[in-house]
């Protein structure tokens, strides 16, 4: 939910409390208001009255409209009482709340019960026309805070949004962008984009010294390696060794590359995973998996592997040709590593997908770890175990479906792209 | 063929320029940028082999001087850097080859030697190993002037024997030089075996003396003996 929609919606639950209550307390001042105003109104009827009666004192009952004065036998002392009372009105021909004085006052020696009404303004007419009023106030009101929410979330937080678009641009990756933030004159957004500049700055130098970190330790493996095997080869080629000693040198040479692999590969993974490889091209898979089977050629027809294609002319994906390279060379490699002398080797490519069928010795893993880094069927294997961790990198990378499925000896790779 | 290599790690330069100096190639080491500019103006070389982290500074920059200097020189990178990008750059930039460490003495030898051989404009190119005769324009081996007919990659096999004659190559060197880094299971070594006696029937057959010598547990060696 919107910021400012949220703001907008409590600002108008609140404001909805507060015309509630002040409603109930306009109501109440207002009738008490009205009531002392109607009150005065018939004390100063009931003076005029009085000075009236001085003049010429009534021997009977006078009956007026809205009045009547009654002599009284007694002398009674003066008093006055409000009630209300219902009159019929004579132009509404029907009952009408009246406000009622009855007052007593002694007017030349002699007491008169005097009483005065007149109609009121009654209660429900009074809430009737708060309630009207209060009503269409609230609307106008409601009408001026979406107004102003909406201008409010156009323009004082332009510069919000603007440093929101300005960091969803940011990369790690591209180590020449200078990400810059919009000026704004607000102290917080200023200070928001201070902080923001600062930490992608950090960030940025942080994620460069972790890179060249590993890309020196890369390095600083590989030299030592690469030591160790021309001292190793200078070893082999001399004349006074015996079989032996030669086999176990040979064992110490093939060690040695696959620890230089499995430093290649790891950087490798760490590569796709910083997201490195951004040098997307329409690469033609049917061209490019046509070539790579040319370059294993010899090795299938060496392992007497039945070879069975069928690829689609023109298939296209939108990828970094390293990756896609690398993706098929593991694939077609697996296939073939993991395959029996004289097994079958099947692969179909469609417009939206690729399927390698091998035959081969039953897994001796779960399916689903054999996407995991380090996870061999056979441990005692000389791979690395990694070559299907990037497989399935790469596939995460492009959002490819990738799945294996394996019956009786038969092993399907299947990539939905 | 005379080498400048380049190469701050001197228990790395002292292998490689020991196995060229024992074929007769000339080899000096130039252990940083400096040393190897001194070196580069002062003589002049034939391929120069080049490592690109450098103690005072980057062997690119330095490719970049050799290039606008002498252009005509060869220039083989071998990095512990195996990143893309480099070897990308450094081909741009106008070097001939790119070889990741570690690397096989061998491939190193095969890789300058191709370098050399395709600058040098003058003459027929061939390379060859007694009755053996390899023609390196079109791709051929003859053998006492007959033609054979090899696969690719068994072409390939016997260059690599013929510029690394009298050398031991292990079969782990030999799988690499034919299927790259990927290849880096015993399988492979299955499948050497396979190449190298099909190339020894293909030149037997041509009345040409055996000269793959087997080297039991490590790998063969191309040497005549008699």
């Amino acid at each position: 939910m919107n910021l400012i929609v949220r703001i907008t919606i409590l600002f108008v639950l609140v404001s909805l409390v507060v015309f509630l209550i002040g409603g109930v307390i306009s109501y109440n001042i207002l009738m008490g208001e009205v009531n002392s105003e109607q009150e005065r109104f018939l004390m100063e009827r009931l003076d005029r009255m009085q000075l009236r009666l001085e003049r010429r004192p009534p021997n009977d009952t006078i009956k007026w409209t809205k009045m009547m004065v009654v002599p009284l036998d007694d002398n009674v002392e003066d008093r006055d009482s409000f009630s209300d009372t219902l009159v019929m009105h004579s132009q509404l021909e029907r009952l009408e709340p009246h406000l009622r004085l009855d007052a007593i006052r002694n007017i030349n020696g002699k007491s008169y019960q005097i009483s005065l009404y007149d109609i009121i303004v009654e209660a429900d007419d009074i809430r009737e026309g708060l309630t009207e009023s209060l009503v269409t106030m609230y609307l106008i009101l409601l009408a001026a805070v979406l107004i102003i929410g909406f201008l409010a979330s156009y323009y004082v937080l332009r510069p919000f949004n603007d440093t929101l678009t300005a960091i969803k641009s940011f990369s790690l990756t591209k180590p020449d962008q200078k990400i810059r933030f919009p000026e704004s004159n607000v102290v917080e957004f200023r200070r928001l984009n201070d902080f923001l500049t600062d930490m992608t700055n950090k960030v940025k130098s942080d994620y460069q010294s972790l890179k060249e970190f590993s890309e020196n330790a890369s390095h600083e493996i590989q030299t030592p390696i690469a030591i160790i095997q021309s001292k190793l080869e200078v070893l082999m080629d001399g004349d006074n060794l015996n079989e032996e000693q030669i086999q176990q040198l040979s064992f110490i040479q093939n060690t040695i590359k696959r620890l230089s692999h499995l430093g290649n590969a790891l950087s490798l993974i760490t590569k796709i995973d910083n997201r490195e490889f951004v040098d997307e091209a329409t690469i033609d898979l049917s061209a490019t998996l046509n070539q790579m089977l040319e370059e294993f050629k010899e090795l299938i027809e060496l392992k007497e592997i039945k070879r069975n294609d069928e690829i689609v002319h023109g298939v296209t994906v939108q990828a970094d040709r390293v990756l896609i390279e690398l993706l098929l060379t593991n694939l077609i490699n697996n296939a073939i590593r993991h395959n029996w002398e004289g097994g079958e080797l099947q692969i179909f490519l469609k417009s939206d997908h690729l399927k390698i069928i091998n035959t081969g010795p039953q897994l001796q893993i779960s399916p689903d770890e054999l996407f995991q880094r380090f996870k061999k069927s056979n441990q005692s294997a000389k791979s690395t175990g990694l070559g299907l961790a990037i497989v399935k990198k790469i596939c995460d990378f492009y959002d490819y479906d990738l799945s294996y499925d394996s019956q009786n000896e038969l092993h399907t790779i299947h990539i939905q792209f | 063929m005379k080498l400048l290599l380049v190469e701050d790690q001197e228990e790395l330069a002292s292998g490689v320029r020991n196995y060229f100096s024992k074929v007769g190639d000339v080899c000096e080491v130039a252990s940083s940028f400096s040393k190897a500019t001194d070196k580069l103006y002062a003589f002049s070389y034939d391929v120069l082999l080049l490592d690109l982290m450098l103690p005072d500074g980057d062997g690119l920059s330095l490719l970049k001087v050799v290039k606008e200097n002498w252009p005509e020189m060869g220039v083989v990178i071998i990095s512990a850097k195996n990143a893309l990008t480099d070897k990308l750059h450094g081909l741009e930039m106008g070097a001939d080859d790119y070889l990741p460490k570690p690397f096989h003495l061998a491939e190193l030898n095969a890789r300058a030697n191709a370098v050399y051989r395709r600058r040098k404009q003058e003459g027929k190119r061939t390379l060859g190993f007694k009755e053996i005769e390899l023609n390196l324009d079109q791709q051929e081996a003859t053998v006492n002037g007959t033609t054979l007919d090899l696969t690719r990659k068994e072409y390939e096999l016997l260059h690599y024997f013929i510029v690394n004659q009298n050398r031991l190559l292990t079969k782990q060197a030999i799988a690499e030089h034919l299927w790259g880094d990927y290849m880096d299971t015993m399988d492979s070594f299955d499948f050497v075996y396979q190449h190298i006696k099909n190339l020894r029937k293909k030149i037997s057959s041509a009345d040409g003396n055996d000269y793959l010598k087997t080297v039991y547990g490590a790998g063969y060696k191309m040497k005549d003996e008699s």
